[in-house]
């Protein structure tokens, strides 16, 4: 293939990829990953690479609407940023001494499990907003966004602590592998924290930029971030996280985890078929 | 805009966000210009190959200086590795922009949460590609 042939393609995949990442909040690397391995045969490591790149883009990219929008809540992100950038470092210490096929194994069984009661909520519009008590008061773990029908919505967080848990875990994830933390983050804010699935997915994409920024440093310093594959991932999940914040901001709770749900069986199902050696 | 008023944090993080993203496209956008101009009509097969056997494991150089040099000769991959720095600096800007407007507003828990989020981050990022425990 020639050199501007895999610019436009490229291009044109990560728009997808920044639609459809910025969207479901975990970054546009579930798309862009095999499309690189297995479509273009492209080592997994400049894979990986591009998909760090790809996800601080989509994160970066979106976040600067939604957060102007008030829909991703900052305090949430902010404070869920402690167990993801701890988990993180863990990540990145335990990858050189662990058989990473079989972590991620069953990091992959874990995500394709918590399909099933993403999908059971399935329909959910808002959920009951628990009192807000305890540790979540003091964090100042509330909020309220406009909804597309023009309805204010108000709403609490609920176990801030099995939060971080879920948060650390997408953290050690990322360290680990450098791709899979926007999962696990959604679902902490979802299934255990009981926030608005717009506000789960919007501040999740916001916190996925600073976990990514986090391992780039060793990515780069190993020349795993090719300049020919990256650039065009910069460049088209850039306009597509654009894209992706626009339609998030028009869409209703149910259709955002829809997408969500089937993103997550997605990514699940690469990286088990990754730790198999299918992907390679 | 009164950085002591709350509801003024959201826009100008959200502006951290949106200039750090624009800066960025615009530097790898003529990165990429120089590079469909030099090398449009190579095969990527160069390129693309990833030699696990040496470090870095790419063609290009990604030491400072090679930067340095890169960016002063217009060499398409070095201006492409700057747009890809000042992406990578978007988010770290944000979390260090948090430090300030959460003391600007006297919230003192989360101007210590965000200064723990910012160390950990810069330990990762900065620290950690130096320590061979991380690499074994």
């Amino acid at each position: 293939m020639l050199v501007f042939e895999f610019i436009i393609l490229i291009f044109v995949v990560s728009i997808f990829a920044g639609i459809f990442g910025s969207i479901v909040g975990l970054g546009g690397g579930v798309v862009v990953i095999p499309v690189l391995t297995i479509l273009l045969g492209v080592d997994i490591h400049f894979a990986i690479g591009a998909s760090i790149v790809a996800i601080i883009g989509t994160s970066s990219g979106a976040a600067s609407t939604y957060v102007k929008d008030r829909v991703t809540n900052l305090r949430v992100g902010m404070f869920l940023e402690l167990a993801s950038a701890s988990g993180a470092i863990v990540g990145a210490a335990v990858a050189a001494y662990t058989n990473s096929p079989l972590l991620e194994l069953v990091f992959g069984v874990i995500l394709l499990i918590t399909v099933i009661p993403t999908l059971m909520k399935i329909g959910e519009d808002i959920p009951k907003s628990p009192e807000l008590k305890g540790l979540s008061k003091r964090l100042g773990l509330r909020g309220a966004y406009t909804e597309t029908d023009g309805r204010l919505i108000e709403y609490n967080a609920t176990r801030p602590v099995s939060g971080l848990a879920g948060t650390a875990a997408a953290g050690v994830l990322s360290g680990l592998l450098g791709i899979g933390g926007g999962g696990f983050k959604v679902i902490s804010m979802d299934l255990a924290m009981k926030l608005p699935m717009k506000v789960s997915t919007t501040t999740s994409n916001f916190m996925i930029g600073v976990t990514a920024a986090s391992s780039a440093g060793i990515y780069f310093a190993r020349g795993d971030v090719n300049p020919l594959i990256v650039a065009p991932v910069a460049l088209g999940i850039l306009i597509g996280a654009a894209i992706g914040a626009r339609i998030l901001l028009k869409s209703r709770n149910p259709t955002i985890r829809k997408a969500f749900a089937l993103v997550l069986a997605v990514a699940a199902a690469q990286m088990i078929l990754t730790a198999i050696g299918v992907i390679h | 805009m009164n950085i002591r008023d709350p509801e003024s944090m959201n826009e100008i993080i959200g502006n951290v966000l949106r200039y750090g993203v624009m800066v960025s496209a615009v530097v790898v956008l003529f990165g990429t210009v120089l590079l469909a101009n030099s090398s449009g009509t190579s095969d990527t097969s160069g390129i693309l190959t990833y030699y696990p056997n040496q470090v870095p494991h790419g063609t290009y150089d990604v030491s400072f200086q090679g930067l340095i040099t890169g960016l002063a000769s217009f060499s398409a991959y070095s201006w492409i590795e700057l747009g890809v720095i000042f992406l990578i600096a978007t988010p770290v800007s944000r979390v260090l922009i948090s430090v300030f407007l959460f003391l600007a507003e006297r919230d003192r828990l989360y101007v210590a949460i965000t200064t723990v989020v910012l160390a950990l981050l810069l330990f990762s990022m900065l620290v950690t590609p130096f320590i061979p425990f991380f690499h074994a």
